[in-house]
């Protein structure tokens, strides 16, 4: 579920930035006012242990498929929602700099769907107050599991609307949002079964350390309050955003359209056309008679084929300088060594 | 378990590269790494359907790597496994965007086949700009650059020592693995019935572990203040530096430098 660069624009990835900014501010905030400096080690070891556990898939019986924990929602019950949320983002910078899951400029999208709706969302509302303070492995499980699930449906969805409003994938809202949610319902099952296992044998073998998240009361109303506001604002932002950039631009179709009927230089040739349309006839995957006319099909054709020609040429050149300076660079090298 | 090795040794391999010598290693990080934010940036602001303008950029990366040393196998084996969800993601647009948008050889290419391939080439390159970044420049020296961009303290503390005990829990987990595999020989995987005690035990080993850490660390003197290493200053090549890779990326934006050079030759 990781969002990459190339799926978002500067526009989304710079305000989702923002707010995960926003909640990372806060949380350091929050994690500061209750330090002991014996939760430092504690908070980094434990990033370490969801990037090891998310890479130990377990078998699913009888499907031939597997799974594997998700980390948020277990964080959050291990170390309370703020430092479950800085350490599943520092996680995701780290994921993105050395593995390329998810992009840098993503970062932001990806700290706020996989971690925001576990710590912030699914941990208070629904892990606790299932939980309500008497820790049985029933209640954790329940919790667990309906938890893990809601905040993956949650960031999936917000997946679906990032992704949607970036536009640079054509899968309508629809079938994309029907192609995630079932999706990730099965992987929330998965991953909160796993989750729930995990806090049952904590809750058996150390249970002081779950205890650590029993909170006075009303401060839980408190937090709520805060979480909607971020919530709201989050919204807003959004919201602004969304609206600001819809009435700035036009549609990307048209205005390609626009700049491309412009610069004609190539006139359209009959044979090419009906050949073509022969092919289009013929498979499903190509695409189908949408051009009004020939000619600004084909004046984008002309400067298409200069461009990809000039592309060519371009990529050749940026190669051989590439090879050439290596080239030269072990030569250099072979030349020292031999001195 | 091979993935986890497999994880090790990437951390291990890009951690070596970054310890290189050459010019592009010895820039000062901080303009690496506005030169790297700014190139994302500008290749993600152009158009969905845009090909032959992005293009020219690949001159960023390629030159970077052979300057830079950096062996192109290892950035392109794990561009491979970066690939698969852009291009599931972008696999929907030649489906649903079939309006023709050019004819190229007597072949109809459509707008959602273009903007599927211009979502390939913007994934290789912003996964390129990433890699090269840290290969060649070390995670201490990033780390405290953060500090200097007002990211907060304690969770570039966070990264940095997630960071450090990334290897040692890997290796933990993959003995665990081992040792489960040589008690039930003839079961592919770890069953879901076992993620309980299995995960629940790494838990526990990480909590000593940790515990251990912050003994070890309370012995040095430590009082809650993570202290970094602070770099060097800025040079005026550092400056140039950024400032003429900055100027060609956006001159690289405004012009068509690919149509330009086809337009030469058609």
């Amino acid at each position: 579920m990781h969002m990459a660069d190339a799926l978002i624009t500067p526009a989304v990835g710079g305000v989702m930035m923002a707010v995960s900014a926003g909640a990372i501010g806060y949380s350091v905030k929050k994690v500061k006012e209750e330090l002991d400096d014996k939760k430092v080690p504690l908070m980094g070891v434990m990033g370490a242990f969801v990037f090891a556990g998310q890479m130990i898939n377990f078998t699913i019986p009888a499907t031939g498929s597997s799974g594997h924990i998700g980390g948020g929602l277990l964080l959050a019950a291990l170390l309370g929602p703020y430092a479950a949320f800085l350490v599943i983002s520092a996680v995701l910078v780290i994921q993105a700099l050395f593995f390329a899951d998810g992009g840098l400029l993503a970062l932001g999208c990806n700290i706020f769907n996989l971690g925001f709706f576990a710590c912030f969302i699914a941990y208070p509302f629904i892990y606790k107050q299932i939980i309500n303070k008497s820790f049985t492995p029933k209640r954790i499980t329940i919790g667990a599991i309906i938890a893990v699930i809601a905040g993956l449906q949650l960031g999936a969805f917000s997946v679906v609307l990032q992704t949607l409003i970036s536009g640079i994938t054509e899968l309508p809202f629809a079938s994309f949002a029907l192609l995630m949610q079932p999706i990730h319902l099965a992987i929330g099952l998965i991953e909160g079964i796993a989750t729930a296992a995990v806090l049952c044998f904590v809750l058996k073998s150390s249970p002081t350390l779950l205890d650590g998240n029993v909170t006075v009361e009303g401060e839980s109303t408190n937090m709520r309050k805060k979480t909607v506001t971020i919530l709201l604002i989050a919204a807003l932002i959004i919201g602004g955003f969304v609206s600001w950039f819809a009435s700035g631009y036009p549609d990307g179709l048209e205005w390609s359209m626009e700049r491309v009927a412009g610069t004609a230089e190539l006139e359209a040739e009959g044979s090419t056309y009906h050949a073509a349309a022969g092919i289009q006839e013929n498979t499903a995957f190509l695409p189908d008679y949408g051009f009004k006319d020939g000619g600004e099909s084909s004046a984008l054709a002309g400067t298409s084929v200069s461009g990809m020609i000039g592309g060519g040429i371009t990529l050749s050149v940026a190669c051989l300088a590439g090879f050439i300076i290596t080239r030269f660079r072990k030569k250099v090298k072979c030349n020292e060594c031999q001195s | 378990m091979s993935k986890l090795t497999e994880s090790i040794n990437r951390i291990q391999s890009l951690e070596e590269l970054a310890d290189g010598k050459t010019a592009i290693h010895c820039i000062h990080p901080m303009a690496k790494l506005i030169t790297t934010i700014f190139f994302l940036v500008v290749v993600i602001s152009f158009d969905k359907y845009s090909i032959s303008g992005l293009i020219p950029f690949f001159t960023y990366p390629i030159l970077l790597m052979a300057f830079g040393e950096i062996p192109y196998r290892s950035v392109l084996t794990r561009l491979i496994v970066a690939l698969p969800f852009s291009f599931f993601a972008g696999l929907s647009n030649p489906f649903f965007d079939r309006e023709t948008a050019l004819i190229l050889l007597g072949i109809p290419v459509s707008w959602g086949i273009l903007s599927f391939l211009s979502i390939i080439l913007k994934t290789v390159l912003t996964v390129m700009a990433v890699l090269i970044l840290i290969a060649t420049t070390s995670m201490d020296k990033l780390a405290y650059q953060m500090i200097r961009i007002k990211i907060p303290k304690i969770f570039v503390m966070q990264i940095m020592l997630t960071y450090r005990y990334l290897t040692l829990l890997i290796k933990e987990a993959s003995d665990m693995i081992t040792a489960y595999h040589l008690r039930s020989s003839r079961q592919k995987g770890i069953r879901l019935a076992h993620a309980g005690t299995f995960m629940g035990q790494l838990l526990l080993r990480s909590f000593e572990r940790a515990e251990k850490v912050y003994v070890a660390m309370k012995c040095r003197g430590f009082n809650g203040e993570y202290h970094f290493a602070s770099s060097e200053r800025m040079r005026r090549g550092d400056y140039l530096y950024g400032l003429f890779v900055c100027t060609a990326f956006l001159l690289m934006r405004g012009i068509n430098l690919s149509r330009i050079v086809g337009s030469i030759f058609v």
